[in-house]
């Protein structure tokens, strides 16, 4: 068993299971995240951290794009960015644990 | 009364130096007793009657001034047992102390510490921001007033603070040091809301330009005060108790003492009180000596302290880094460097040998001790190489053990290694010399000087076994190992042979050349100031000296150069001289053409010190053992030298030896309190005090 | 007009070659000094240790050395700078612990010079060679500018010292050298190519003068050439007295070891890390003046074994405007991270650590441009966007494993917030300086702790700032705060560590006001992405305003402390700005914080109420992020948080969920 990160855990049969609630995120390390919830939401969804509306600075859409564990909603990845682009946050591993 | 006393609280032991004006002394050693450090300076003054063969109080009566070097301030800031203070300053800079220049995550961490970069951390709050509250006021950069000081939000602000529990009330004001009218102001109206409670006025504690260094400086000062003070009104009492009548004085940082009484308003002036005494002890030494130029090596069990004298004073710096924090105090530029006679060797992750920088401390110590260490040390490796005698260690006073020593030799160093025992030793040997030298060597080149032209000063227990080498390695002309009546106690003797030492400075930025008259009002002003204080020490002198200097720099560049006012009325003439001294200093620090002078220069902040002789100073008895053709008392096989190996080396006795011999190495002398090594190649002899002077056989 | 490739500069381009390629395209006048793999083996540990114990001293005394004679104020104040010692080939074998992306860019300079001057002129001992060429190496943009020297031991070139530091200003159009406007790099300082400067021990008056005629602080410029020449002297004569002690076999198997064990050190901590690969990506919004553009860098790393391979592949191609940077910016964002997080506890030997990188990346994308693209801002700009993203992905590798784990943070301070000002100083002198307040950015987040707030910033491990008061003494400013900002970093179960900002006007100028160049992305989006679900630290925020009450109010008693309280046009500023503050006109600047870790919503929600009490997280942000509810006396309201927690998260797999 591999603790991937502070919400993912790599299970022994190399499945992608939440840390908190043993939920499978992904049957392998190559697509860990396949059963993870995506929602975006405009970024200033994040919070009074983003000081301004986007639309000051660009004429393209910025959103708050992340993904949940379908069992307890821990998010397990967050990023803001425009929303025309795909998310290049993708990550595997070779792992057999 | 004929008596001087001086007392320095070490971690572990407690030192005691007495001399009377007819040319006697005496030193004794007792255990520290913590938390109450307090006792083991009764115990040891105890002692040091008993060595005199008279009564406690007789001693003390007979006893003109007690000179205390104390880790009160330190140990208090260190464990947090701190006053509770809360802190006032200006609307709009509650942060600069949470801040701390962003520097205050890794000031005073060394470099392994700084790599680990993740690993790095500020320190904890010096005040919880609950107790911070800023107020509008405001000054600029010429002292003008720009923001009127809003009185009652001061008042509120002593109330709530009250209300949360305080003890102490620091102020900082931006600029306060050119205007302290909103400082002053502010205390008077605390006062009228809580007359009971104590400010403290960053003009007045720290008047220097740098508002973080200066704010931190005065809640530090305001924190640590009144422990200070609840450890030396106790001791005070119970040493009048005792029959005391003369002057409790307290060491500083500066390397100079002050009265106990006024010891708290100057708090911060006292953390550096037990590093300093060693470095006045060279500067008096190397007066009796002739020595202008000298690099102090304090090489103990746990730490290893570098300070340089430089044409008979102590260097010094303007400002010091603990736990983190910048304080601003006049302090005797001593480092703390590697880790002494229990640096530990080890093995890296690449599989290569280090020595250091983690010790074995005096608990549990080297593994030859017996005391469940079991990790091998400088010191385990000096005696596997013959050098320390397990038999005569500390006079006999410890017994080593040579097996446990090579046991931990062989299952850390040797075996991973692929090493026989005594290579393994003679590896940590010689890497320990080496490095002591580079460090050294950094501190002395990084303050603009040549180690060549100096002479090596090595004292504490594991300092001389290493001294001639590394003092080789690094070019210095000679060694002196001071023995004879200082050798356990040089610290103490050190604050026994000291003088009252005041500072006082304020900064008055601007661009240079600046008024003379200008200057002149800033030396008077601090002119009436020291010469306050001194009327407050209460105290006889037999001389009393001033110094007058200024901080300035160039105006592009970072560093401020301390520069020496010569003495006199402040013409145009003079302020041209500063000019010409100013740049002298700087190129010799920093090369020459290193100055950027038409960027043009700043002066900062001016300083008075007054030195205060008192009328007793120990004189060092003179060395009597005259005539004596000293034999070894054994030889035994040792490995003093890597070009060498191991060799038949004579091991003489300190108190076989007279003004006449001359020792050749390879040879090892074993005192009460040390051992010193003569690799071949120098030669060694006993001067007019009895401390051991070493010289290199190729140099003349 | 768009980016046209100029026929010629090709050759000021540099290219990997392995040592044998090297040796054998460096002219045979200079005999290059070598040892064998036996004379490495055959060290012992004494002498291994004592020798880079020294070598390590020397690196040190050559940080020293610049620092003290700098006049640059980024070099004084903000470390930016470095030195370090090369082997005969130009293989970097220490480097000092100041700026870490230069570090990444010195043995690019040297192999160049190796190459293509060791013919002609020729390389002799006493020589010393400049060079701010960044396609070529030594920095990253043309402020970047480095002095390299071979040394010279009976006959043969034994090793290089070399010494970079930032200077203020090195011509083009804007002062500072930063052109805000810029659309390629004629518009700024000219890059100029490895020159010997230093002849047989003399500095060649001709080519300082070619050097210095480009600067508008051209004696500032003088004095820093010379504080390099003197770090150069300090590492040849000390490094002479090593060899003379030691001789040069032993010195060089020495040197050669420290590289290798670094190497070695690095490739076992890699095998020790699961195999796989991990993606990133990093914005960066307007390219120059009036460009709303946003520009990625995108980033595939790979681990295999014992090496790792960095892939840009998809990077926007390079831009019209000043933000690209070249092939050295590339390592340079590189470097960094490799050091801080992977060689946390190896000695820096940048040679052997880089032969465990492989870099695959377009020449003519943003981060590997070619000539004539503009890099006036590259090492803050595309070279940091690039330590970014490589930030992301070694945290996370090393985030896997129990002990490595523990040097990973999230990204740090997302990018450098600009603000040059310029004018005539409260004593009549002009004055050119970039305020350095940003260097106080917020780290990110660890995982098992916050980021430490106002610490840092990743590339420079010992950066600081300077006192308000040294800056309101030197400048005709007024500060009306400087702070640690509520709710910059990044909300994690770990927080992000907190950014900052300063607000001034300006005070006593001769002319009413003063100049200001500001260049700033991550406005339209925060550039310090967190990890393992923790959000980015807060967007940078510079707001210009003009024509305030700010001096009625002084004069009236009152300090305003929120931007609300200030009268006046207000102008949320976009990224890049060249403009003037008059005499009332108010400036605030608010850089970025670190990256969170972990689920917000997991924070203990005693350390949140701490958060609020000490003005780190506002409550709106305790309550809407990480659901903490709070009784009027500040304490947790356990229940109510529950219930908070629990609504937000059925909240976030809301109707709106893929």
């Amino acid at each position: 068993m591999i603790h991937l990160d502070d919400n993912l855990t790599l299970t022994d049969d190399g499945a992608v299971v939440c840390a908190h609630c043993k939920t499978q995120i992904g049957e392998n390390s190559y697509e860990p995240l396949a059963h993870a919830v995506k929602r975006e939401r405009p970024s200033r969804a994040a919070g009074p951290g983003v000081h301004a509306d986007p639309k000051t600075f660009t004429s393209r859409e910025i959103v708050l794009r992340q993904y949940f564990c379908p069992g307890c909603s821990t998010v397990l990845a967050t990023e803001i960015v425009p929303q025309d682009e795909p998310s290049f946050r993708h990550w595997s591993l070779d792992a057999k644990a | 009364m004929p008596y001087v006393i001086g007392v320095d609280t070490g971690g572990t032991f407690t030192d005691g130096f007495v001399a009377d004006h007819f040319g006697s002394i005496a030193s004794a050693k007792s255990p520290s007793t913590p938390p109450e450090f307090s006792v083991g300076v009764l115990n040891v003054i105890d002692e040091l009657a008993k060595s005199l063969g008279v009564t406690t109080h007789d001693f003390l009566r007979d006893t003109s001034y007690i000179v205390h070097g104390t880790t009160s301030t330190l140990n208090a800031l260190v464990t947090g047992d701190v006053c509770k203070v809360g802190f006032l300053t200006t609307k709009g800079h509650a942060d600069s102390i949470s801040i701390m220049n962003a520097e205050g995550r890794y000031a005073g961490l060394d470099p392994d510490q700084i790599q680990n970069m993740s690993r790095t951390n500020k320190p904890p709050p010096l005040v919880p921001r609950a107790l911070v509250v800023e107020i509008n006021e405001r000054i600029d950069y010429k002292g003008a007033e720009v923001v009127q000081l809003d009185e009652n939000a001061v008042r509120a602000a002593t109330r709530h603070l009250i209300a949360q529990g305080v003890e102490a009330i620091a102020v900082s004001f931006l600029w306060s040091f050119r205007n302290p009218a909103h400082e002053l102001r502010a205390r008077e109206i605390i006062a009228e809301e809580a007359p009971s409670i104590y400010v403290a006025l960053s003009s007045e504690i720290s008047p220097r330009i740098r508002e973080f260094a200066r704010s931190a400086t005065t809640i530090v000062n305001t924190q640590i005060a009144p422990r200070l003070r609840g450890y030396l009104i106790p001791l005070e009492d119970e040493l009048r108790k005792r029959g005391f009548e003369g002057a409790l004085l307290v060491m500083q940082g500066s390397g100079g003492c002050v009265k106990a009484r006024e010891a708290p308003r100057h708090a911060v002036s006292t953390l550096g009180s037990v590093l300093t005494g060693g470095i006045v002890g060279c500067t008096n030494l190397g007066t009796a000596l002739g020595h202008k130029n000298i690099i102090s090596t304090d090489i103990g069990g746990t730490t290893f302290l570098v300070g340089l004298v430089v044409d008979g004073k102590p260097v010094s710096s303007t400002s010091t880094v603990i736990n983190q924090y910048t304080i601003s105090t006049s302090m005797v530029d001593v480092h703390t460097i590697g880790a002494g006679g229990g640096a530990i060797a080890w093995i890296d992750q690449g599989g290569n040998l280090r020595v250091g920088p983690k010790s074995a401390g005096a608990r549990p110590g080297p593994a030859c001790y017996g005391e469940g260490g079991d990790q091998p040390t400088v010191t385990d490796a000096d005696l596997v190489l013959g050098i320390i005698n397990q038999d005569n260690f500390l006079g006999g006073r410890m017994k080593l053990s040579v097996d446990l020593a090579r046991d931990a030799l062989e299952s850390h160093i040797a075996k991973p290694l692929g090493m026989k025992v005594d290579e393994a030793a003679a590896a940590i040997y010689a890497i320990q010399n080496a490095q002591t030298a580079d460090l050294v060597r950094k501190v002395v080149v990084n303050s603009g000087r040549d180690p060549r032209d100096f002479v090596v000063y090595s004292f504490g227990g594991a300092g001389p076994v290493h001294c001639a080498n590394y003092a080789a390695d690094l070019g210095a002309s000679e060694v002196i190992v001071p023995l004879g009546a200082t050798a356990a106690v040089f610290s103490a003797y050190g604050l026994a042979s000291s003088d009252i030492v005041l500072t006082v400075e304020r900064s008055q930025p601007d661009n240079f050349p600046p008024e003379p008259e200008r200057v002149e009002q800033a030396f008077a002003r601090l002119e009436e100031e020291i010469k306050a204080q001194l009327q407050e020490q209460a105290l006889p002198f037999a001389s009393i000296s001033f110094e007058r200097e200024v901080d300035m720099r160039f105006t592009m560049q970072l560093a401020e150069v301390t520069t020496p006012v010569a003495p006199g009325p402040i013409d145009e003439n003079a302020v041209a001289n500063l000019g010409k001294t100013f740049e002298e200093a700087y190129a010799s620090l920093y090369g020459k053409d290193a100055g950027f002078r038409d960027a043009g220069m700043q002066i900062i902040t001016y300083r008075m010190r007054a030195r205060a002789r008192l009328p007793i100073h120990p004189e060092l008895p003179h060395f009597e053992h005259g005539n004596r053709r000293a034999k070894p008392r054994s030889t035994r096989r040792a490995f003093l030298d890597v070009r060498r190996g191991w060799q038949d080396t004579a091991v003489y006795d300190y108190r076989d030896l007279g003004r006449d011999d001359r020792l050749i190495g390879p040879a090892v002398v074993e005192t009460p309190t040390t051992t010193v090594a003569l690799p071949e190649g120098c030669f060694a002899t006993l001067d007019q005090l009895g401390n051991m002077v070493i010289r290199y056989a190729d140099v003349v | 007009m768009p980016l046209i490739h100029v026929a010629g500069s090709e050759k000021f381009t540099f290219r990997e070659r392995s040592v044998d390629e090297l040796r054998a395209l460096a002219s045979k006048s200079v005999p290059l000094h070598t040892v064998d793999a036996a004379a490495e083996q055959a060290v012992d540990p004494l002498t291994y240790e004592v020798i880079r114990h020294r070598l390590s001293a020397i690196t040190d005394d050559m940080g020293d050395a610049l620092k003290r004679m700098s006049g640059s104020v980024v070099v004084t104040d903000c470390n930016d700078f470095n030195a370090a010692i090369a082997d005969e080939t130009g293989d970097l074998i220490l480097v000092g612990q100041y700026n870490m992306q230069l570090a990444a860019s010195l043995d690019m300079a040297i192999k160049w010079t190796l190459e293509h001057r060791s013919e002609n002129p020729g390389l002799h001992p006493g020589d010393m060679f400049f060079c701010n060429d960044p396609w070529i190496g030594g920095g990253l943009h043309q402020n970047d500018a480095s002095v390299f020297a071979p040394l010279f031991y009976d006959g043969e070139l034994f090793a290089w010292s070399g010494a970079v530091c930032h200077q203020v200003d090195l011509g083009g159009v804007s002062p500072g050298s930063w052109s805000v406007a810029g659309t390629d790099v004629f518009w700024e300082s000219t890059p100029v190519p490895p020159v010997k400067i230093v002849e047989n021990g003399y500095l060649r008056p001709d080519i300082e003068d070619m050097y210095l005629r480009r600067s508008r602080v051209p004696k500032l410029i003088a004095l820093d050439l010379r504080a390099k020449l003197g770090a150069n002297n300090v590492a040849q004569q000390r490094l002479t007295q090593l060899i003379d002690k030691y001789g040069p076999r032993v010195v060089k198997a020495v040197m050669k070891r420290m590289m290798h064990d670094a190497e070695n050190r690095l490739r076992n901590k890699l095998r020790s890390l699961p195999n796989g690969s991990w993606g990133a990506v990093a914005h960066q919004d307007s390219a120059r003046a009036g460009d709303d553009n946003i520009y990625k860098i995108v980033l595939k790393m790979t681990k295999h074994d014992d090496g790792l391979v960095f892939d840009f592949t998809g990077t926007d191609q390079q831009v019209e405007g000043f933000i690209n940077c070249t092939l050295a910016g590339v390592r340079g964002g590189i470097m960094p991270i490799i050091l801080t997080m992977l060689c946390n506890d190896i000695p820096w030997a940048p040679g052997g650590i880089y032969r465990c990188v492989d870099i695959i990346s377009e020449p003519g994308t943003i981060n590997n441009c070619t000539f004539p693209a503009g890099i006036g801002k590259a090492s803050v700009a595309s070279a940091w966007a690039t330590q970014n993203a490589v930030s992301e992905c070694v945290a996370q590798m090393v985030g896997t494993h129990p002990q490595h784990r523990k040097a990973a943070m999230s990204c740090c301070q997302g990018t450098w917030d600009l603000a040059l000002l310029a004018g005539v100083d409260q004593r009549g002198a002009p004055f050119v300086t970039m305020l350095c307040d940003p260097m106080a950015g917020g780290l990110g987040a660890r995982v098992d702790q916050d980021g430490v707030d106002t610490g840092g910033q990743m590339p420079i491990p010992m950066g600081r700032i300077a006192d308000v008061e040294i800056n309101e003494f030197s400048f005709p400013m007024l500060y009306l705060w400087r702070r640690e900002e509520v709710d910059s970093g990044g909300p994690g179960r770990y927080r992000g560590g907190l950014g900052g900002s300063s607000c001034f006007i300006p005070h006593d100028s001769p002319l009413q006001g003063v100049h200001l160049v500001v260049s700033a992305p991550g406005k339209a989006l925060p550039l310090a992405p967190g990890l393992a679900g923790g959000y980015p630290s807060a967007t940078s925020y510079d707001v210009l305003m003009r024509a305030t009450n700010v001096p009625a109010m002084l004069g009236q008693g009152f300090i305003p402390g929120t931007l609300e309280e200030i009268d006046g046009q207000h102008e949320v500023l976009p990224s890049h700005v060249e403009t003037d503050m008059a005499a009332s006109d108010v400036y605030f600047t608010h850089w970025q914080g670190g990256g969170g870790y972990g689920d917000p919503l997991r924070r203990d929600p005693q350390e949140v109420a701490g958060d609020v009490a000490s003005f780190r997280v506002s409550p709106r942000a305790a309550s809407d992020l990480y659901g903490v509810a709070l009784k009027s006396d500040g304490t947790v309201d356990t229940g109510a948080t529950e219930a908070r927690r629990q609504e937000l998260r059925r909240d976030r797999i809301g109707p709106d969920a893929a």
